[in-house]
């Protein structure tokens, strides 16, 4: 159901997938694509449902200036120009999270309403959020969800050489941006700037980021719902059809 | 045409006292900790690897090399300029190649200061090697695999720069900025002191020494890359203007000499067995960390480690690499036809390996020096008179 689109943004080639009408709902996905986005879905019927691939990620093409993340907030900022979206509502998970709160946090009036899904971001030393540069690839997948079947149904029987190739590009890119400094002390102070309506939902058994970032969030960002899904990992809207539906509820 | 052969004497330092249970840790590189490295036996080590490296020297051979490696026991030459230094005034006529340090890992100006001081200290004796550094490097280094041949270049580029223009001088760039990169000394050779890049022939190293003309240094490869990649240098160089020479184009092989083959394998596959089961283990993450590697190389790695099966095979890895195990005359013999082979005059021979005691690796290196080098030596001059 969803529409595949190649588009040239800033000279970087660009996939995004979409479905329905109505108002735009993108998705920012996180530092891997073997999750998908067929979550959304069932939303098209609402919305217009849109999947971009990060540049470096999934079906995108890759450029190798793209070493920071204000670079993904320019890249973004642009492809909403190119989709001729004024406006969008914003749904971010674990890294793209990151990034949507801090697009949110310079551009707040590009943004409708905001989702965080277990967002990365938040620097915390009692709680670390795990490493995904120092953890082999076939162990954060083991990570990733408390209830391992929706991931393990995305993964192939065995790995060829082109999904290998696959991770191991997307992992150079989050080397690109991240290895040096995999935080920015910055990022928190500015988080007060996010001013419109959010959301954010997270599995208590997340073991990627932590959950007890959520009260830091809930400091930076007083206004924002907060909401807790017990026996969930980290891809908490895969495991918890409930937490979907909140998702979806609250861009209604 | 036949050429003078030069021969090196190259050291890794291994730490060579593994713990019993080291098979129970995934890797010798990166994680192995540091617990397990012992100083007292440390210093006997590098007492006593110096020395052979000297002694190298007053056998007569034209260079000795040493390398960088971090959190390992594959060597202990975490700064080899150090090692260098300490072998600067207690040797006398060979070269010291220090074979080197990734100039992405250390800042650009200190490595152009610290290889001119040596340059100078030795008289003009010092030639270096531009590795990038293994993926192993890059988890025990603060420095992107993914941004690391970018920093390599503008490395490389200020170092020479450092060496070659007047200074003071500037340079404004992506990952270095010098307001006034004017370092003393300046090196003993003129422009600079003779320059390799370190690599396994990808297009990407390959490309650098074809544009600076530098010569290059590959490291375990089989002969016929080695051959191929000797090939595809002289070929791109061309482009660039520069004739590669054959001293250029070391072969590292692994040499053992002992009065009869059967000895010399008795004595010797034992340690090269060590050296490849153990010494080198590591793990697929720790060679290939994020953005070190195309996604094609990663491809044609993860291929090959598919095919690898079965433990070390003295016989097999022999036809494959360059590895001269015997009787003098047979290791003259194979040396010398590599060398014409390949179109190489330049034999850079690793002398002792893993846990080869210092009785065997000082009589490889004497056998050698006197048995083998002479040889060679011989009949490269004979044929230049023929000639």
């Amino acid at each position: 159901m969803f529409k595949r689109e190649e588009l040239n943004v800033d000279g970087v080639k660009t996939v995004v997938h979409s479905a329905g009408a109505g108002e735009a709902v993108v998705f920012l996905h996180g530092a891997g694509t073997i999750d998908g986005f067929d979550f959304m879905a069932p939303w098209a019927e609402k919305f217009r449902v849109i999947a971009p691939y990060h540049p470096g990620f999934g079906e995108s093409g890759d450029d190798a200036t793209f070493t920071d993340l204000h670079d993904y907030v320019m890249h973004y900022l642009e492809l909403f120009d190119v989709l001729k979206l004024d406006t969008v509502n914003l749904v971010g998970l674990s890294l793209g999270g990151y990034l949507a709160a801090k697009f949110c946090s310079e551009h707040g009036h590009r943004v409708k309403k905001l989702v965080l899904i277990a967002p990365a971001g938040i620097i915390d030393p009692q709680h670390p959020i795990l490493d995904v540069l120092a953890v082999p690839g076939d162990q954060i997948v083991c990570l990733l969800a408390s209830n391992f079947e929706v991931i393990k149904k995305r993964l192939p029987e065995k790995p060829d050489l082109d999904f290998i190739g696959a991770r191991y590009r997307e992992s150079g890119t989050v080397a690109r941006l991240f290895w040096e400094h995999p935080t920015d002390p910055k990022f928190m102070r500015y988080l007060h700037r996010i001013k419109v309506p959010t959301l954010i939902v997270w599995g208590d058994e997340d073991k990627i980021v932590p959950v007890q970032h959520a009260d830091t969030w809930r400091k930076l960002v007083p206004h924002a719902d907060i909401r807790i899904y017990k026996g969930a990992g980290h891809l908490v809207h895969l495991e918890k059809p409930e937490a979907a539906d909140a998702i979806a509820k609250f861009l209604s | 045409m036949a050429q003078q052969l030069r021969f090196n004497c190259m050291h890794f330092m291994p730490y060579a006292h593994l713990p019993e249970n080291h098979r129970d840790y995934k890797s010798v590189w990166v994680t192995l900790s540091n617990k397990h490295y012992d100083p007292e036996k440390g210093h006997a080590l590098y007492q006593r690897y110096l020395a052979e490296l000297v002694l190298a020297d007053q056998l007569g051979y034209d260079a000795v090399v040493v390398n960088e490696h971090h959190n390992t026991v594959y060597s202990m030459m975490a700064t080899p300029n150090l090692i260098a230094a300490a072998l600067v005034p207690q040797t006398k006529r060979a070269r010291i190649c220090v074979w080197g340090t990734p100039p992405n890992l250390m800042l650009p100006n200190r490595l152009a200061e610290e290889y001119a001081i040596l340059d100078v200290m030795s008289n003009g004796r010092l030639e270096v090697a531009f590795p990038l550094g293994t993926g192993m490097e890059y988890w025990a280094n603060p420095v992107s695999p993914a941004t690391a041949r970018d920093k390599f270049r503008e490395s490389l580029k200020i170092i020479l720069q450092a060496w070659t223009a007047d200074g003071p001088t500037t340079h404004y760039g992506t990952h270095y900025t010098y307001r006034f990169l004017n370092p003393w000394p300046r090196p003993m050779q003129r422009p600079h002191p003779p320059c390799y890049i370190v690599g396994t022939g990808s297009p990407e190293t390959i490309d650098i020494a074809a544009e600076y003309g530098f010569g290059y240094a590959s490291v375990f490869v089989t002969q016929e890359r080695c051959r191929e990649l000797n090939d595809n240098l002289r070929k791109r160089a061309g482009d660039f203007g520069h004739t590669i020479r054959p001293e250029q184009l070391p072969i590292l092989t692994f040499v053992y000499v002992a009065e009869t083959e059967e000895r010399a394998r008795q004595e010797y596959v034992p340690h090269l067995k060590a050296f490849f089961e153990d010494y080198v283990r590591t793990t697929p993450q720790y060679l290939a960390p994020p953005g070190y590697l195309s996604v094609d190389q990663l491809k044609i790695r993860a291929a090959g480690a598919d095919k690898m099966h079965g433990g070390f095979d003295f016989d097999l890895i022999s036809k494959s690499f360059f590895i001269a195990v015997g009787t003098p005359e047979k290791v003259a013999d194979r040396l010398g036809s590599w060398a014409e082979w390949m179109g190489s005059s330049h034999i850079n021979a690793v002398m002792h390996v893993a846990d080869m005691p210092h009785w065997k690796t000082v009589k490889n290196l004497t056998l050698f020096a006197e048995e083998v080098m002479p040889r060679l030596r011989r009949g490269a001059a004979q044929q230049i008179a023929a000639e």
